[in-house]
């Protein structure tokens, strides 16, 4: 195929001196000479789109990009905030203006009718309910998204209007045209379902506060996080549900809209836990010239049975009071990964013997009725995959040391016996009395056969010095040749 | 005679120790178990709702492999009746060995901080968390200012605290506040252990524990054993801790030089 610069886009001016999109940059040049032509840049397009979708979260939750340049609006549920339909689209059409974004809108029963009002038909259609059908009757083939050759395909055969297209009885439809087609017009006409990919997952957990004046000072934002927070957990409360990741919008004046999220151990409603947990992120948010208006969402929005209320409040509470909410607020600020519970894992090999656990596991929460006791042991105690606790008979150190630290003047007196005496950290320790060779091979089943080596087995040994201090020590490998193995230690008994 | 001055001592003590306590309800002690260390100690045993400072010594103020120890020992019966949080700045804390000593490891939460500011405001936060029964903390020193928080904060739920004093990156010791509102003060290191006649090996880890300070009590040096760790029923004793030699009354015999070298 040769390399044929075409346009991508025309503006306004250039459509009216009759340019049009994929006509060859070299005919435009000689029908306009004094064309002025930028690279197109999808990439940069499509980042734009992006952008745009995060910023149309005001308006509905659900907001799917439809590539290269459109957008969809789940606005059902939604137009009432704004007094009806025309309205939301009157505030939309103004808002977009106002960016200096050309466009042109439309709302109609289904995604397929309104695509085809916003390209086809009259700029600001809105379809009445179910009235999509004789207004979409009207416009050409090409607004059923269909790609150019079915269209012109359909064109040719003298069908230039949808409304002579739905004359024709389903089947020959079908036949002629193809299943596509079919399936787009039902899709049009609100015949068959169409699911869109949102940007987001939508929910229908959101609340929204709008301020006459945008605000930027810190004390307000807190407020009116504290305020969207009461407002959507009012709700979760009143329909017995409760969010596990909470995300915030702040909309900038100037279109941008910074998010801050923060995520719960265990399903909850609270909204001065909510709040709490975002007021130490509120300071990275840049107010800018001010927010307009501030949008909370729920996600992993779950049942939640009703508030518990105890009466007995004593060192046993229950996990929902006390631990949940300090874990939440631990991992809020220090980050998921700095807050666990060890829990064994099925290895003999030290360093992967403990695995981290979130401190508090979802499935504690599914567990009612078991008592608070119950809840927490369920968290830990009872996964799909247990591995079997720790051998406490076994001495294990209390400190082990990430990388094993390197033993030198290291003498032991037969090759299998524990050493006299070795060198840490530049002070001697003159062995007293010794336990071992323990000895932790390789776990040669999930590695390599050819890198199974008997250089890999660590015979370990728990030794004690002159002053007390005891030690786990290992010596790396066996001996062989001149140079003796190494000896290194991992960690230390109390 | 005596024991009339005694009494009289142990009503005074009494009544100032309801002063210091500014009239809130006393959660209770945890005795060691052993007559003469616990009374040494205000009302027979370890002071909950307290925090307490542990230290090391030489190189155990880096690697506080004993001082950790002896605070999950001493707190164990309590971490058995709710939950623990082991706050750290460096995670070499490992579980197994808890576990073998014989401490509820799976009632622990960690939690990696990243400053020494930051260690003290999580344990106060987990202090007064209703369910949180002991809270560990890995610090290099304590304020007059952040002690007296973390004391507030124990206040509230009756949580004991554990500062374990500890620098954990090495580098030059901080110069230590002169005063600290700790209820005791712990300089735990280890001491050789004896096995039993005629075994080969290791005997059960032992301290050697001085009270350096302590709040309506007095200090005593003393070795104590674990004697129960690394056994199958390491976690189903009162108290894992057993007296084994009570090595004299450092206010009586003040003349007797400090002769601990830690390990």
């Amino acid at each position: 195929m040769r390399q044929v610069r075409r346009l991508s886009a025309v503006s306004p001016e250039a459509a009216k001196l009759g340019l049009y999109v994929g006509q060859k940059a070299t005919d435009a040049m000689a029908l306009v000479p004094e064309l002025t032509t930028a690279e197109a840049e999808p990439d940069a397009d499509a980042l734009a789109l992006t952008a745009l979708v995060d910023w149309c979260v005001r308006f509905s939750p659900a907001v799917a990009a439809d590539r290269p340049d459109g957008l969809f609006l789940d606005i059902s549920g939604v137009a009432h905030l704004w007094g009806g339909e025309a309205e939301l689209m009157a505030d939309f059409r103004d808002r977009l203006a106002g960016a200096g974004l050309p466009f042109r809108l439309a709302i109609a029963d289904t995604p397929g009718a309104a695509w085809a009002l916003a390209h086809f038909g009259r700029d600001g259609t809105i379809a009445r309910p179910n009235g999509q059908a004789e207004l979409i009757q009207s416009l050409p083939p090409a607004a059923l998204r269909l790609d150019p050759e079915a269209a012109a395909q359909i064109e040719r055969l003298g069908l230039r209007r949808l409304g002579q297209l739905m004359e024709i009885p389903r089947a020959p439809l079908g036949r002629r045209f193809g299943a596509r087609t079919l399936e787009r017009l039902d899709q049009a006409l609100g015949r068959s379902p169409e699911a869109l990919a949102f940007r987001r997952p939508p929910t229908p957990w959101v609340a929204r506060l709008a301020f006459f004046e945008p605000i930027s000072a810190p004390e307000d934002m807190e407020r009116v996080t504290q305020d969207v927070a009461a407002k959507l957990c009012a709700r979760l409360e009143a329909e017995s549900h409760g969010g596990r990741r909470f995300e915030i919008a702040f909309h900038r004046v100037d279109g941008k809209a910074l998010t801050l999220a923060v995520g719960l151990s265990l399903a909850g409603r609270d909204a001065r836990r909510i709040a709490r947990l975002f007021q130490p992120k509120l300071e990275t948010v840049d107010p800018g010239f001010g927010i307009e208006s501030v949008t909370l969402a729920a996600y992993a929005v779950e049942p939640v049975g009703g508030r518990q209320t105890r009466i007995d409040a004593g060192l046993d509470a229950a996990v929902e009071d006390g631990l949940a909410p300090l874990v939440d607020r631990l991992a809020n600020r220090l980050g998921p990964c700095a807050v666990w519970r060890a829990v064994p894992a099925e290895s003999h090999v030290p360093e992967l013997a403990v695995e981290r656990e979130p401190a508090i596991l979802h499935r504690a929460a599914e567990r009612g009725g078991g008592g608070p006791r119950n809840a927490v042991e369920g968290a830990w105690g009872a996964p799909e995959t247990k591995a079997r606790p720790w051998d406490r008979e076994a001495p294990r150190p209390v400190r082990l040391f990430r990388r094993p630290e390197p033993l030198e003047q290291v003498v032991a007196l037969l090759p299998d016996d524990p050493p006299v005496q070795f060198r840490w950290r530049g002070r001697l320790h003159r062995v007293q009395r010794a336990e071992g060779p323990e000895r932790i091979g390789e776990e040669w089943w999930k590695a390599d056969i050819g890198d199974v080596s008997v250089d890999h087995v660590r015979d370990y040994y728990r030794v004690e010095d002159a002053e007390g201090g005891r030690f786990w020590l290992f010596r790396a490998g066996l001996y062989s040749g001149e140079a003796g193995p190494k000896w290194w230690l991992h960690g230390l008994f109390a | 005679m005596s024991d009339f001055r005694g009494m009289r001592l142990a009503a005074m003590r009494a009544k100032i120790a309801a002063i210091e306590s500014g009239g809130r309800t006393d959660v209770g002690v945890l005795p060691f178990g052993d007559l003469g260390m616990d009374g040494r100690l205000p009302g027979g045993g370890l002071p909950l709702g307290r925090w307490h400072e542990i230290t090391g010594a030489g190189l155990e103020a880096e690697t506080s492999a004993a001082p950790a120890a002896f605070a999950a020992l001493a707190a164990a019966p309590l971490a058995r009746k709710g939950e623990a949080v082991w706050v750290m700045r460096r995670d070499d804390l490992w579980a197994p060995g808890l576990a073998g000593l014989g401490f509820p490891s799976e009632r622990l939460i960690q939690v990696c901080a990243r400053d020494e500011a930051e260690t003290l405001s999580v344990m106060e936060d987990a202090l007064a968390t209703v369910g949180v029964t002991a809270v560990f903390g890995e610090v290099e020193a304590v304020g007059l200012t952040a002690g007296r928080r973390l004391q507030l904060a124990c206040e509230k739920r009756g949580a004991t605290g554990f500062v374990i004093k500890r620098r954990p990156f090495g580098g030059t010791a901080k110069t230590e506040a002169a005063g600290s509102v700790s209820a005791t003060r712990w300089r735990i290191a280890s001491a050789p252990s004896e096995p039993p006649a005629g075994e080969f090996g290791l005997g059960a880890p032992r301290f050697r524990v001085a009270l350096e300070r302590c709040r309506g009590g007095r200090s005593g040096e003393w070795i104590l054993e674990a004697d129960r760790a690394y056994s199958w029923e390491a976690g189903d004793v009162a108290h894992p801790l057993r007296l084994v030699a009570d090595l004299g009354d450092r206010e009586l015999a003040p003349a007797q030089p400090a002769v601990r070298r830690a390990a």
